[in-house]
Order: structure tokens, then sequence, then C-alpha cells
């Protein structure tokens, strides 16, 4: 994602826990001839999220575009979940989204444009079996945004989500074998799982002009996986 | 207690109320959570003033241990709980995204949500043990529809409805049923009183069936989702709000 918008010309700040995938990928665009930066944030944490906004803007003194990519999926039963567990998934996927969007508002407000775009899951339509909280905060995530592009659209900022189905990351095979992913790829009607380079497409649009009359909307980018 | 036990939590509110009343009718011996102690006792008191069985217990669910510790003395009680209705909540907070605090957003997000969660936890064991048990959670159309001012609502809203299918796949092996209802506009002492004539008019006037829905309409649909008539449905949501929005 942060390649892809890159290449398209936007300087990107990347915001990750793991500092040192966010330098691989800020290395990766730099030697591209793009500018990117690498920070260090915990979506969850209020003051790492404001100081991670502030940085990006000391150093490209705008932003036009939020992606909240961010998230955790641990699995567990409902019934043994962990309060901590809990927390911490709604923390991330759910509260870090909202964090990280009210700190780019006030920017957007003041320029008059801006973008937002925050990535959901199929779980969020279907549930997820041992990950109740993960498809909670998927689910949250749609409606939070709906809430905040009516908020919004006066002011011409879209705020939209993107749905992939499972993508070719080290995600799903936290839980699955390889095989289990090939076959997954058989049934979709596409007839392979996404690539992460699939998401790219759609996320630049959004953020495009051409995209300019689309707003709260979920796009589902899954090879036909689901179709709500 | 009775035969049938019923859980309500937000029970002693304008639809709690209503929900408590048509499920006592339907012969459940009623547990009535909620944080405000003078509505929960008043609603007892009208529960038995028509011979039906009633406790009040006040809780605070965006407290694990406070949820944790009532329920063990609920099943002290009764030893079986067989309807769960998870009807606490509400918007809390309205404010623009910019002027919403962190701790007023999470609040919303833990009464709403975390919650339904900690309540659901706490009936899952007996109830699979047992292979018979019904879970009720309540969304609503602001869940699917999103509204300005309520990010926190509107996405706790939209979570308790994966949450509920999550729980239900989950669950549908043991036999227990987990759905939820989505009330729309409703007409309670709440609501109403925080709208003008006016704009109660306005609202009511966009809907399809060009009412609000009666806390009666919500307790209805409580009531068919907690008996065996919907024995074959888990993981739904009911909409029930005139037309108001569809999906």
């Amino acid at each position: 994602m942060a390649l892809g918008l890159a290449r398209e010309g936007a300087r990107v700040a990347i915001a990750d826990v793991n500092e040192e995938c966010a330098n691989t990928v800020k290395n990766e665009i730099e030697a591209s001839g793009g500018r990117a930066l690498a920070i260090r944030t915990d979506v969850s944490n209020e003051k790492s999220v404001q100081a991670m906004v502030e940085k990006s803007l000391k150093e490209f003194l705008r932003v036009d575009i939020l992606v909240n990519n961010a998230g955790i999926f641990p699995t567990s039963p409902v019934e043994e979940m962990s309060e901590e567990d809990w927390d911490r998934v709604i923390g991330t996927n759910l509260v870090g989204a909202f964090l990280c969007a009210r700190a780019v508002v006030p920017k957007f407000l003041e320029q008059g444009t801006g973008r937002i775009i925050s990535i959901t899951s199929g779980r969020a339509f279907q549930g997820a079996k041992n990950g109740a909280h993960y498809a909670a905060s998927k689910a949250g995530i749609i409606g939070f945004s709906k809430s905040l592009a009516l908020e919004l659209a006066p002011h011409r900022i879209t705020v939209n989500v993107i749905c992939p189905g499972i993508t070719d990351t080290a995600q799903p095979r936290g839980h699955q074998t390889e095989e289990q992913i090939y076959a997954q790829g058989q049934r979709i009607p596409l007839g392979r799982i996404g690539q992460p380079e699939d998401l790219v497409g759609p996320a630049v649009f959004l953020a495009s002009d051409a995209a300019a009359f689309i707003t709260g909307q979920t796009l589902l980018v899954n090879g036909g996986s689901i179709m709500w | 207690m009775g035969d049938k036990v019923a859980i309500v939590t937000g029970g002693a509110g304008g639809i709690g109320q209503a929900v408590v009343m048509r499920l006592a009718r339907a012969g459940f011996g009623i547990f009535v959570l909620d944080k405000n102690e003078e509505a929960g006792r008043e609603t007892v008191e009208l529960l038995r003033q028509q011979n039906y069985d009633a406790e009040f217990y006040r809780v605070d669910l965006k407290y694990r241990t406070e949820v944790k510790d009532l329920f063990e003395t609920l099943y002290a009680k009764t030893k079986r709980i067989d309807v769960l209705v998870n009807l606490a909540g509400g918007t809390l907070h309205r404010r623009l995204i910019h002027e919403f605090s962190l701790s007023d957003w999470r609040e919303v997000i833990d009464v709403n949500l975390k919650g339904t969660f900690l309540c659901c936890q706490a009936v899952i064991k007996p109830m699979k043990e047992r292979k018979d048990g019904i879970i009720i959670n309540t969304s609503s159309n602001f869940g699917i529809t999103g509204s300005p001012g309520r990010t926190a609502y509107a996405a706790a809203k939209a979570a308790i409805i994966a949450f509920t299918k999550s729980l239900a796949l989950e669950l549908a092996p043991s036999g227990v049923r987990v759905n939820a209802i989505a009330p729309g506009l409703t007409a309670t002492a709440r609501v109403m009183t925080s709208h003008t004539e006016t704009e109660w008019r306005q609202l009511t006037e966009k809907i399809p069936m060009g009412r609000a829905a009666e806390p009666n309409d919500i307790a209805e649909a409580v009531n068919f989702l907690a008996s065996a008539e919907s024995g074959y449905i888990t993981g739904q949501l009911i909409h029930v709000n005139g037309g108001m929005v569809f999906t």
C-alpha cells in the first residue's frame, strides 16, 4: 500500500509498531526516488499517534491521505477470551482507527481536502469463529467510517473502507497451512487468493479525484469471495 | 424463579421495561440488570404487582469483575439461565470527531460492546453444558447507516453484529442460538425528551411506516427470538424500524 501510493507520487509516512519493517519499506521507496518517513507508532496509544502525525506534518507540511491499515488478529473462542486480548484487539483495530482519524481531521479541515481509507475484513460481514473481537473491530470500522463520512461530507472530505479477502501475507499463515490457503484460493470465483498489490489500485482510486463523489462506502476487493 | 429464567441488561430502561414485561408474560422469571437503581427497583415492583418473578441487580457492565461476580451470584440462585438479553447501552456522548475525547469514545465502546462481550462470556459455559440457551444482543440502525456525532456508538453497534455472528458460529454446534435486534427510532421517554415536538414530527415522517417504534414493538421481536418459534434462527439481525433501513 505504501509502495503503491509512493509510486503514484505520494510522500509517505509509514507508521508501524515494527520499526524495522517500516524502515525496509522507507528504504525501498527512497531507492526508487520517492520520499518517505518511518515512524514507530502504537496506534492504540493516543500520545504515540499524536507524535506520529506531528512528525509527519513537520516533515511534509501537509497530509492528504490517511490509510488505517494497522491491525492484529489473535484467535480464541469467546469462552476463553481474556479481557486483555479483547482490549488489545478493539484498542488497536478500532480505537486505533479513531485515534489516527481524529489526529488528521483538524489538518484536513484547515486544508479543505482529505481522504481517509480504512481496511476492514470479510469477517465483518460473516463473523469469525474464534475471532469475535477481530470481527467486531472490523465491523466497528465500517460503522465508524460511515458516521465519519457523514460528519466530514460538508467539507468534501471522503471516508471509505476497503475490504480485502484472504491475502497472501503472513497473517493467514498464522492459522492455516499452505495447502489450506491454496485450496481456499481455488474456491474463490477469480481462482486465487489476493495479493497485496491487488489493494493498491483500489486505494489509489479512492484517494484520487476520480473518487471525489464516493464516501461512506465499503469496496470489496476479494476476487468475488463474498458479494454483499 | 420459576421454570425458565431470563436476564435482561438495561432492563429498567424504556425498551427494557417493555422487554421484561413481555418475557415475564411468556413465563420467564426475570433478573433485571441496570445501572439505574431507582428505575430498576421500580421495574421489579411493576412486575411483582402482576405476580411475576423478578429481582433487580445494579451493575456497571464496563467492569469485568463486577459482571463476573454478579453472574456467579445469579447462577447460585437459579442454576440455569435460559435467555440473556443484552439491551444495556446508548449513545452516551454525541460529539464530532475532533471534539471527542479518547476516554468518552472508549466509554461508548465499552458500555455497548465490551459489556455485551462480558455478559455473553459469563453464560456461555453453562449454556454449552446444557446444550440449550439463547442470547439476544442489541444493535441499532445506526450500526448500518452510521450517524454524525455518533462515530463511537455506530462503531459499537456495527461491531455487535459481527460479534453476534462470530459467537453464533462458535455456539451453533451446542445448540445455543445468538441473534441481534436493531431497533430504529423508538418512542421511549429518554429519546422523546431529547427532541422538540417539531423535530420528532420530522423524524417520524421520514419513516416509511409513518411512526416511531413503540417499546412493545421491540419487545415482541425479543420475545420471538427468545421462543422456540425461532429455533432454527441464529447469527441473524432483525431490524425493527418501520422500514427505515434495510439489510
